[in-house]
C-alpha cells in the first residue's frame, strides 16, 4: 500500500464521520484554520458525502423481495395456489431454489398441522379431504403436476402407466380450461389419475376414481373443504373429483364443460 | 423447526433493514438481482440463527450476514471477479483511467455535478473492501466499530480503506469537466 493517507487525512475523515473524540476534533479545527490544503481536502470531501447521498442514495427494496422474505415466515390460512403460478416461474438458481425449500419447510409444518386435524373430523369426508389437502400441498410445493403437458396425448399415456384406472381425458382450452397436466393421487391405496386443468391464474385438480372408492360417490353440487372448493360427481364407469381454487361458479362452469366434452369422448374410448 | 420466537424475532429485525440490506448487496455484487437472491440467503441465515440467538443491534448484524452472504455468493458464481487484492496497484488502474487535468474548481465541479452516472460508476469500480467500507459508511450509515465487526478489519484499516475510497472517488470528479 505505497499511498496510505496521512494521519491528517484520517483524522478529517474520522472528523467528518463524527468518529473523533472532541479534544481531537478541536486539535483538527484548529489545523483547518493553519492549512488552506487541508481546508480545501475538507471542503471536498464534505462535497464528495453531499454527492453520494444525492447520486448513491440506499434504494428502495424491490417489491417481488419484500414479499419473498414476509413470505419465510408467513402463517398458512389457507394457502393459495394463485400466488404460486407454477410451470410459468423461471429457473431458479440454486441459492433461490434453496431459500424456497427452506420456506416451504416452514409453510409444510403449518399445512400438516392443519390437514391432521381435519382427518380427525371423520371418515365420510376422507377421500375428499385427501385430494384437498393433496391440492394443497401440490400448490405449495409449485408442483401441481407430475408430468406437465397441455397435450392430453402425452398426459393419457403418463398416466396409464401408473394408475389402474383408465382416465377420460377431454380437452376443454376452447372452454377456458386448458390442460396442464397430471398427477397420480392414491386414494384408498389405489393410484388415481388427476388432471390438472388451469383457468387463469387457478387451478382444477380432477381426479378419477373407480365406483366403488369410499365417499367418492357423494352426489353433487360443490362443498368448501378448508377454503377449497370440491365438486364430486360420477358417470356410469367413474366417479370423480375436482378440487380447486377457482371460485365456486368457475368450478360449476368446469364441471358442466368437462361433462359435456366427455360424451363425444366416451365413444371414442 | 422454526419456534414462534425465531420467526418473531424475525419479523421484527429484517423487513425494516430490507432496504439497507438491498443496497448493500447490490453494490458488492453489482447487479440488482443477484442482490436479491444475495439478500434472500442472509435473511435465510438470519432466521436460523434468531432462533437461539436474540440480536443486540440488528443493523450491523443483518448487514454482517447480507455482506458475507454477497461475498459468498461471488466466490461461488465469479470467481474472476475475487481477484482482488485491494492494494495500490488498483487504486492506480483508477488514477491511470482518470487522468489528472487539474480542473480549477473541484468543489463547485462535485456539487454542480449533474450525472450521478460517473460517481456511481467510480464508486462501482472501487476494489471490493473499499467499496464495502464506503457503502457501509456512507449509504447504511454503519460506525467504524460496525463496520470493522463486519469486514473482519481492526478499526485503523477500516479509516484507512474509507480515506482512500474517498480519496479515489474525489480524484475521478475532480477529472471530469
Amino acid at each position: 500500500m505505497t499511498d496510505d493517507p496521512d494521519d491528517r487525512t484520517l483524522r478529517l475523515n474520522a472528523a467528518l464521520d463524527g468518529e473523533l473524540d472532541p479534544m481531537s476534533a478541536l486539535e483538527l479545527e484548529r489545523e483547518l484554520r493553519a492549512d488552506p490544503a487541508l481546508a480545501a481536502e475538507c471542503r471536498r470531501l464534505e462535497a464528495l458525502r453531499l454527492a453520494i447521498g444525492r447520486h448513491a442514495p440506499r434504494e428502495g427494496a424491490p417489491k417481488a423481495l419484500v414479499d419473498r422474505i414476509a413470505a419465510l415466515t408467513a402463517p398458512v390460512a389457507p394457502p393459495s395456489i394463485a400466488t404460486f403460478p407454477p410451470a410459468r416461474r423461471p429457473a431458479w438458481s440454486g441459492v433461490r431454489a434453496l431459500a424456497l425449500a427452506a420456506s416451504f419447510a416452514v409453510l409444510g409444518f403449518a399445512v400438516g398441522v392443519g390437514l391432521t386435524t381435519l382427518r380427525m373430523q371423520g371418515a365420510s369426508q376422507g377421500v375428499a379431504e385427501n385430494l384437498v389437502s393433496d391440492f394443497a400441498s401440490a400448490a405449495i410445493a409449485g408442483q401441481p403436476f407430475d408430468v406437465a403437458s397441455s397435450d392430453r396425448h402425452t398426459v393419457k399415456p403418463w398416466l396409464a402407466g401408473r394408475t389402474t384406472v383408465s382416465a377420460s381425458i377431454v380437452d376443454l382450452a376452447s372452454q377456458g380450461f386448458p390442460l396442464a397436466g397430471g398427477r397420480v393421487a392414491v386414494v384408498d391405496r389405489i393410484p388415481a389419475p388427476t388432471l390438472v386443468y388451469r383457468h387463469g391464474e387457478h387451478l382444477v385438480a380432477l381426479t378419477e376414481l373407480p365406483l366403488d372408492a369410499r365417499g367418492a360417490r357423494a352426489g353433487g353440487g360443490i362443498e368448501t373443504i378448508d377454503g377449497y372448493h370440491v365438486a364430486r360427481w360420477s358417470d356410469a364407469n367413474l366417479s370423480y373429483v375436482a378440487v380447486s381454487d377457482m371460485d365456486e361458479k368457475t368450478l360449476a362452469d368446469f364441471v358442466a364443460a368437462f361433462r359435456q366434452a366427455q360424451k363425444p369422448a366416451e365413444e371414442g374410448r | 423447526m422454526i419456534s414462534e420466537v425465531g420467526l418473531r424475532r424475525f419479523r421484527e429485525i429484517v423487513p425494516p433493514l430490507l432496504d439497507d440490506a438491498y443496497t448493500l448487496a447490490k453494490w458488492l455484487s453489482h447487479s440488482a438481482v443477484d442482490a436479491e437472491d444475495i439478500v434472500q440467503d442472509a435473511a435465510l441465515r438470519a432466521l436460523k440463527a434468531l432462533e437461539t440467538t436474540a440480536v443486540e443491534r440488528p443493523k450491523p448484524w443483518f448487514l454482517t450476514l447480507v455482506r458475507n452472504a454477497a461475498m459468498t455468493w461471488m466466490a461461488r458464481n465469479r470467481p474472476k471477479n475475487l481477484s482482488y487484492a485491494g492494494d495500490a496497484a488498483d487504486l492506480d488502474a483508477i488514477d491511470a483511467r482518470q487522468g489528472d487535468d487539474g480542473a480549477p474548481d473541484p468543489e463547485r465541479t462535485l456539487i454542480a455535478l449533474e450525472d450521478g452516472e460517473r460517481l456511481r460508476q467510480a464508486i462501482a469500480d472501487l476494489p471490493s473492501p473499499l467499496l464495502e467500507t464506503l457503502v457501509m459508511r456512507d449509504v447504511n450509515g454503519l460506525s467504524y466499530r460496525d463496520i470493522a465487526e463486519a469486514t473482519g478489519a481492526p478499526i485503523g484499516t477500516v479509516m484507512s480503506r474509507l480515506a482512500r475510497a474517498r480519496g479515489a472517488l474525489a480524484k475521478t470528479l475532480k477529472a471530469e469537466p
